[in-house]
């Protein structure tokens, strides 16, 4: 049995502790009395994946046939997987949803299903390139689908996007039209954090701007505490999303989701002391840690990042469920909070997050301000049940280099975005209310998303709005070691050391605060009482 | 940060050289059942107790009366105590257990075990071997609130042993006398016997914390046995502990003046306390580190 997640407190024993800032880590010696949030170790995966993937499909949960009974000759089937933004970073080769995409094509194949197309749900994501969709979904579909049967949703296509309803606060459902007209969607997922799945995947993933604006705005963020705790009632976007199943469920669109949890394996074999505690590492582990830091430190930008942007998780799978899609992500949710979850007791004054290399919008590309701020202060700082780890008014305290860099290719909205709405505003009811429709309309955005491998004009939006939330709540945030002039243009303060840092933060929360460091990643969800 | 400085942080940090240690928060859970650790019950037999006063008396007192000039007062106070008891002092450097074990009277001696920090002098076996046999010591666990330790002293006190124990629970690090912790009021109370105040002087001045060899010079240190005290009906374990520290004043206080004037500035609450003004730490260390002059007549040198 791993060791459960549990709160460190440092003490004079206690060694420098890990912080990731961007391409790179540093030791940070705490002071004394901060509380670490540790993890639990990673649990053992699976035995015998394919027995496991075979038992998921002819054993659904919930009201649910087996998959064989639900494929016949002369059907339209569409196959749907999640997009590259899963798992962070990508895993080792086979990914999950190759070895899960096999089984279904098979099942299929004996069926005597000959229309079959397998969709990547991009929604307003940047396309994949064909070699990162090769990678995740192995040379034998490849070879077999792309390109005709094989693609990525392309959301402002607006002859295959269509309106399946609303719902009955007024959202409006879209919905990929050859998805919406299938006899089936067999969904394939892999639930990284809390937030993915369940109506998620097909009510999200499949759909364009005409539906996502319901909830991807300011005040269902700002009402989504946190959107890491989809029970209903805690997460408004969660709600809205569930909302939107239903539709689809009652219009009669039929999906066989199927979802898989990873365990907290991260980092690979050669940067094993990442996944480790800092006193249990041996003399080798900081040696290499040592070795792996100063190389680093070293290494020109473009070495550096290549080094990092190569790292390949070697996740084991904990669970695979399929069946409706409900009681699918229920058992979901209890495997990876089995993984994720770290009780906690009491909020912090102050909490301190190290911002890693890689989130969601980055993989193979570079993680921009923008980014830095949504990984921050929306994917990290919302990483709890109940109540955040920080108090309303305290401080969030953020390692990052925040460079003033973007990708021209996959982030050309942020570039304007950052270059034009945020020099004149960083409040996002503001930015929302009049710069979206024009960056979420803007044809030349449109094309790039359609024909290049740009994120969505409006994308920049939604990731400011992921950390209105954090930003709300926060009475500061300073960002230890980020560039001034980014920083600046986010709207927040910056201090070359944990020490200013907190020096700073004393106008904000008193000269004795309580200081609580999340430790992340691996990934875990810090229950807060 | 310099490759130095990270380097020389990184080596501080993960005790490179020493024992790796489980910050405390991080120690698996253990059952409250007392880890005895290194067996010291050897150190109280028969031939322990003969080696030890051949230790104590052959070696130790010697070679301590070479390098400090000691002064013991106030075994007198001894006359009519009956043994056991707690003998508990002020804590300002290693020398003090040593300055109480060899000074003890004989009957005291052979059957006095000191309370030793777990942590520092029960860690390797040489060490561990040389207090026990020495200081017939047994572990204090300083980080659990020595709830194991006192099971120990327990059961030594009733088998007629007699235990010495600093109640602060470290050497001072300024000369000052700390907070006392409530652990042998505890003991005192639940088991009804007697504490023997001593007040330690000068050996903070003669070797303070950080050092492991008296300064040059036989610098003076007096040792000052006080009467005892004994629980009063109804005392809480605060207010004992209270009156031990009271008690221990009192002795520094006779040995600036004399006992009379003692008396009189315990009659109108004068009492200096050794806690210290509450100034910066640099004139506390000053204030504890002044030298303590020597009485008598000056010799020709000086």
């Amino acid at each position: 049995m791993p060791r459960p997640g549990f709160v460190l407190e440092v003490d004079e024993r206690t060694p420098p502790l890990i912080v990731h800032e961007g391409e790179g880590y540093r030791m940070q010696k705490f002071p004394l009395g901060t509380r670490v949030i540790y993890p639990p170790d990673a649990l053992p995966g699976l035995r015998d994946l394919g027995a496991q993937i075979r038992h998921a499909l002819l054993h659904p949960v919930g009201d649910s046939k087996p998959l064989p009974e639900l494929l016949f000759a002369g059907m339209k089937l569409t196959i749907a997987v999640d997009d590259i933004s899963l798992p962070l970073p990508p895993m080792v080769t086979p990914d999950i949803r190759q070895r899960i995409l096999e089984h279904v094509i098979e099942l299929a194949a004996r069926a005597g299903v000959e229309d079959l197309e397998i969709v990547v749900a991009t929604a307003l994501h940047r396309r994949m390139t064909a070699e990162e969709i090769r990678r995740m979904v192995g040379e034998r579909v490849y070879r077999s689908f792309w390109p005709k049967a094989l693609y990525n949703l392309d959301a402002e296509d607006t002859a295959n996007m269509t309106i399946v309803g609303q719902t009955d606060q007024g959202e409006t459902v879209q919905m990929h039209t050859r998805s919406a007209t299938s006899d089936l969607i067999v969904y394939v997922n892999i639930n990284l954090v809390a937030m993915d799945g369940g109506w998620k995947s097909t009510a999200i993933g499949l759909a364009g701007y005409e539906s996502l604006k319901h909830h991807h705005n300011v005040n269902t963020m700002l009402h989504s505490k946190s959107y890491m705790d989809p029970r209903p009632g805690h997460s408004a976007i969660n709600d809205s999303t569930t909302r939107m199943g239903h539709v689809l469920r009652d219009k009669g669109v039929k999906i066989f989701q199927i979802e898989s949890t990873l365990n907290s394996e991260t980092f690979p074999s050669q940067l094993s002391f990442l996944n480790k505690r800092e006193w249990e590492w041996s003399a080798k582990d900081q040696a290499v840690m040592m070795a792996a830091k100063k190389g680093n430190d070293l290494a020109p930008p473009r070495v550096r990042r290549e080094f990092f942007r190569r790292i390949e998780a070697p996740y084991k799978v904990t669970g695979i469920n399929a069946g409706e899609v409900e009681e699918v992500h229920r058992r979901t949710l209890e495997n990876l909070h089995r993984q994720q979850l770290v009780e906690v007791r009491g909020q912090a004054d102050i909490a301190i997050f190290g911002i890693p290399y890689v989130g969601p919008y980055n993989v193979n590309s570079i993680l921009n301000p923008i980014l830095v701020h949504c990984l921050g202060l929306g994917y990290l700082f919302n990483m709890y049940r109940n109540q955040p780890i920080v108090r309303e008014g305290g401080v969030s305290i953020l390692y990052h280099p925040v460079p003033w860099e973007f990708h021209t290719i996959h982030h050309p909205s942020y570039i304007d975005f950052f270059e034009e709405v945020l020099a004149d505003t960083t409040d996002p009811k503001e930015i929302e209310a009049r710069y979206e429709e024009r960056y979420a309309r803007d044809p030349w955005y449109v094309h790039l998303y359609r024909t290049s491998h740009a994120y969505h004009g409006v994308h920049p939006f939604y990731m400011w709005y992921w950390g209105a939330h954090g930003r709300d709540h926060s009475g500061d945030v300073i960002f230890v070691g980020g560039e001034p002039k980014s920083v600046a243009r986010l709207g927040y303060r910056r201090a070359d050391s944990l020490r200013d840092a907190l020096e700073m933060a004393k106008d904000t929360v008193g000269s004795s605060p309580k200081i609580t460091y999340f430790h992340a990643p691996p990934i875990m969800i810090a229950d807060v009482r | 940060m310099g490759a130095r400085s990270e380097l020389r942080e990184m080596a501080r940090g993960f005790r490179w050289g020493r024992r790796p240690m489980v910050p405390r928060s991080a120690e698996p859970y253990a059952e409250e059942a007392f880890d005895e650790g290194f067996p010291t019950d050897w150190a109280r037999t028969e031939v322990g107790i003969a080696a030890r006063q051949t230790i104590l008396n052959g070696v130790m007192h010697p070679l301590v009366r070479s390098q400090v000039s000691m002064r013991v007062y106030g075994l007198d106070n001894l006359a009519d105590v009956r043994g056991p008891v707690l003998f508990y002092s002020n804590h300002s450097s290693h020398l003090d257990a040593t300055l109480i074990m060899s000074t003890l009277p004989d009957r005291f001696q052979r059957k006095t075990a000191v309370g030793a920090a777990r942590d520092y002098f029960f860690d390797v076996w040489w060490r561990q071997a040389f207090t026990a046999l020495v200081y017939g010591a047994f572990p204090i666990d300083r980080a659990k609130g020595g709830r194991g330790s006192i099971d120990k002293a327990r059961e030594l006190v009733r088998a007629g042993w007699s235990i010495v124990v600093f109640p602060e629970g470290t050497r001072s690090m300024d000369g000052h006398m700390q907070r006392f912790r409530h652990g042998s009021s505890r003991l005192a109370l639940e088991l009804n016997i007697g504490l023997v105040p001593i007040a330690i002087v000068g050996a903070f001045q003669a070797m303070p914390k950080g050092k492991w060899w008296p300064r040059e010079g036989r610098p003076v240190v007096t040792v000052r046995y006080g009467r005892p005290l004994y629980p009063d009906q109804g005392e809480t374990h605060q207010q004992l502990s209270l009156r031990m520290q009271h008690a221990v004043s009192l002795l520094f206080d006779e040995d600036r003046t004399t006992w009379w004037a003692s008396l009189q500035h315990a009659e109108r609450d004068e009492t200096p306390s050794l806690l210290g003004s509450p100034g910066p730490a640099w004139r506390r260390a000053w204030e504890g580190s002044r030298p303590v002059p020597r009485r008598g007549r000056p010799r020709a040198w000086e």
